[in-house]
């Protein structure tokens, strides 16, 4: 049966989520964990809790300390990364005691983007590896535990003597083996957003907690 | 010499405790029915650009498409139904119709997406009709695809930040491990082409195995008889007709009624405030008797006693009016982010639109109003006897 034309339907309007609305997306893309009451156990197995805090650029120094860590990322400015991108860390607890942090970064990769986390400790050393998207037939070699376990122990120092661009370098880092050699846009992206990840830290975290008395 | 302003003012100022709570009546009256006039404008407006952004006012599509693709866009269900290209022929042959535009809507199961996996949408559209039909969208980089049958994407800029891509990177349509090169990223439109992948129509299909579609968008010539073409349109076989003023006329039906609503509460505001200056004003009046009397044995006429106390409401009203005006200007986005949270559903853009012409349109109304409901005061004091009120005084 046809439906009399020239009087609207209220069925239509569950055409609205297709047709208009398209929920409006945030300004900026933050990178969290889609299930954290179950990857923060999984990452930090000794943790009892973890509490979820947000910065950004702009709530933490804004313009002058965005350009030291684009400085300190080699000069290459993010992709759609304004000072107002929300940062989100995951503070984990062991009772009362704070015993570490979750923090994760979006990354350009081959197919798409990259979201990389890590545990690490209150030294900032590295306890745990989760690559929470990456696209591509290759993506489970990725995110194989025999890959993420070869950055278990380093430190923001490890990155040092590496270059992100050649995928040459030193010391640990330059040890990490590409487990499917094709992906090396994503190799040199997994390494980069870990760089990242542990500048961030160090700068909004580690820096401020060394300068307290 | 001393003007009727002056001496209306300083009459106001006596009893500042009392002007102060009326005219904060006043203000909050005017807020309320400025923004509420603006919301009233503001809506219709952003609902129409939004509706106007779709490109095209009408869409045919398979019957129980529409509902699947809400679901498919929602929460990643699957089984559309698909129309046969020659459809798209027969409708554009009709004279009300403008233009037309094909589209096929395909998701694609990505396992590396969200929590357990998530629907990757792509929306297959025809170089030939489809950028015509939406000639107001504009490039952040790049263009449109080199050709009708090209390995090619161009994403909204949601779907380009969400991915980090760039013009000239790759994305791969998950399940089928398809390369698509980027060419181009759409400026933020605020609509749901944000978060779209647009790939060429034949592509699409060439990826999906189908040579079908899912929708038609459709264009009416100007002149046209919509509610003739709807009319028309619903007598295809086994085709669901979804017309953008349809849906616009719900919306705004629903709107009404919550706008009745506050309406009413806004005309009972400007109501009790106004009754605050009726008391405020003759409150005035009965306590200045004397004053008023001495004033009519000095040769003031009633006329003149009637004009002196109206233009205290006047002042009353005229100062409310603009600080409450001035109030909801400086709030508009408060109120339009309280108005957003509270609704239903909120179109892009601003919806509490406060101009200078719906600013001076409610002064005037708050003022007339106002006027209107000063006239009892001040025809009483212009009725007071000079010789009566200053008996009553000794």
């Amino acid at each position: 049966m046809h439906r009399q034309p020239g009087l609207p339907s209220k069925r239509l309007l569950l055409l609205l989520p297709m047709a208009l609305v398209a929920a409006p997306l945030p300004a900026a893309v933050s990178c969290e964990l889609n299930n954290p009451a179950a990857d923060v156990p999984r990452l930090f197995p000794e943790s009892t809790s973890f509490k979820t805090i947000a910065f950004s650029f702009s709530s933490r120094g804004g313009e002058p300390v965005f350009k030291r860590v684009v400085g300190r990322l080699g000069g290459v400015p993010a992709l759609y990364a304004p000072l107002d991108v929300p940062y989100v860390l995951y503070e984990i607890y062991k009772g009362k005691e704070k015993i570490g942090y979750i923090h994760g970064v979006n990354q350009k990769g081959q197919f798409g983007v990259l979201e990389v986390f890590v545990s690490l400790d209150l030294e900032g050393r590295i306890k745990a590896f989760y690559l929470q998207r990456v696209a591509g037939s290759w993506a489970n070699k990725f995110t194989a535990r025999k890959f993420g376990t070869q950055f278990v122990g380093m430190t923001l120092k490890d990155f040092a003597a590496f270059d992100f661009i050649a995928g040459k370098g030193s010391g640990r880092l330059a040890a990490v083996v590409n487990p499917v050699p094709e992906a090396l846009t994503d190799f040199l992206g997994v390494l980069r957003a870990l760089n990242k990840n542990l500048i961030l830290m160090d700068e909004f975290f580690y820096a401020v907690e060394k300068q307290k008395p | 010499m001393i003007s009727k302003f002056q001496i209306a003012s300083k009459n106001l100022l006596r009893k500042k405790t009392r002007t102060g709570l009326t005219l904060v009546g006043i203000i909050l009256s005017s807020w309320v029915l400025v923004s509420l006039l603006g919301f009233n404008r503001g809506y219709e407006k952003a609902l129409n650009r939004d509706i106007d952004n779709m490109g095209y006012q009408i869409m045919v599509m398979a019957k129980g498409c529409p509902y699947e693709a809400a679901t498919m866009m929602l929460q990643g269900g699957a089984g559309l139904r698909y129309i046969e290209e020659s459809v798209v022929k027969s409708i554009e042959s009709r004279p009300e119709v403008d233009k037309v535009t094909p589209i096929l809507m395909q998701a694609f199961f990505d396992p590396n997406k969200g929590d357990g996996g998530g629907i990757a949408g792509y929306f297959g559209v025809d170089l030939a009709t489809f950028p015509a039909m939406k000639p107001f969208l504009r490039f952040h980089k790049g263009g449109w695809f080199a050709d009708a049958n090209a390995a090619e994407a161009v994403m909204g800029y949601e779907a380009a930040e969400l991915e980090q891509r760039e013009v000239g990177d790759l994305i791969l349509v998950p399940q089928k491990n398809v390369q698509l090169k980027v060419v181009g990223i759409l400026q933020r439109t605020g609509t749901q082409d944000d978060g779209t992948i647009f790939v060429p129509l034949r592509t699409l299909q060439k990826i999906s195995g189908l040579d079908k579609i899912t929708t038609i968008g459709i264009k009416a010539r100007k002149d046209a008889d919509l509610t003739g073409l709807e009319a028309s349109l619903y007598q295809l076989p086994d085709m669901q007709v979804v017309s953008f003023s349809q849906v616009k006329q719900t919306i705004m039906k629903l709107i009404a009624t919550a706008r009745v609503m506050v309406l009413s509460i806004a005309v009972i505001a400007l109501l009790i405030a106004m009754v605050g200056v009726v008391n405020t004003v003759l409150m005035s009046v009965l306590e200045r008797k004397h004053e008023i009397g001495i004033l009519k044995t000095m040769g003031a006429m009633p006329g003149d006693i009637f004009r002196l106390v109206w233009t205290e409401t006047l002042i009353l009203c005229a100062c409310g009016g603009v600080l409450g005006i001035g109030l909801a200007l400086a709030f508009a986005r408060l109120s339009d982010l309280l108005v957003r949270r509270a609704l239903p559903y909120a179109p892009g853009g601003e919806l509490v639109a406060i101009d200078l012409r719906l600013s001076l349109l409610t002064l005037l109304t708050i003022v007339a109003v106002g006027l209107l409901s000063g006239m009892y005061p001040a025809w009483k004091a212009g009725r007071i006897r000079p010789l009566d009120s200053i008996r009553g005084e000794a």
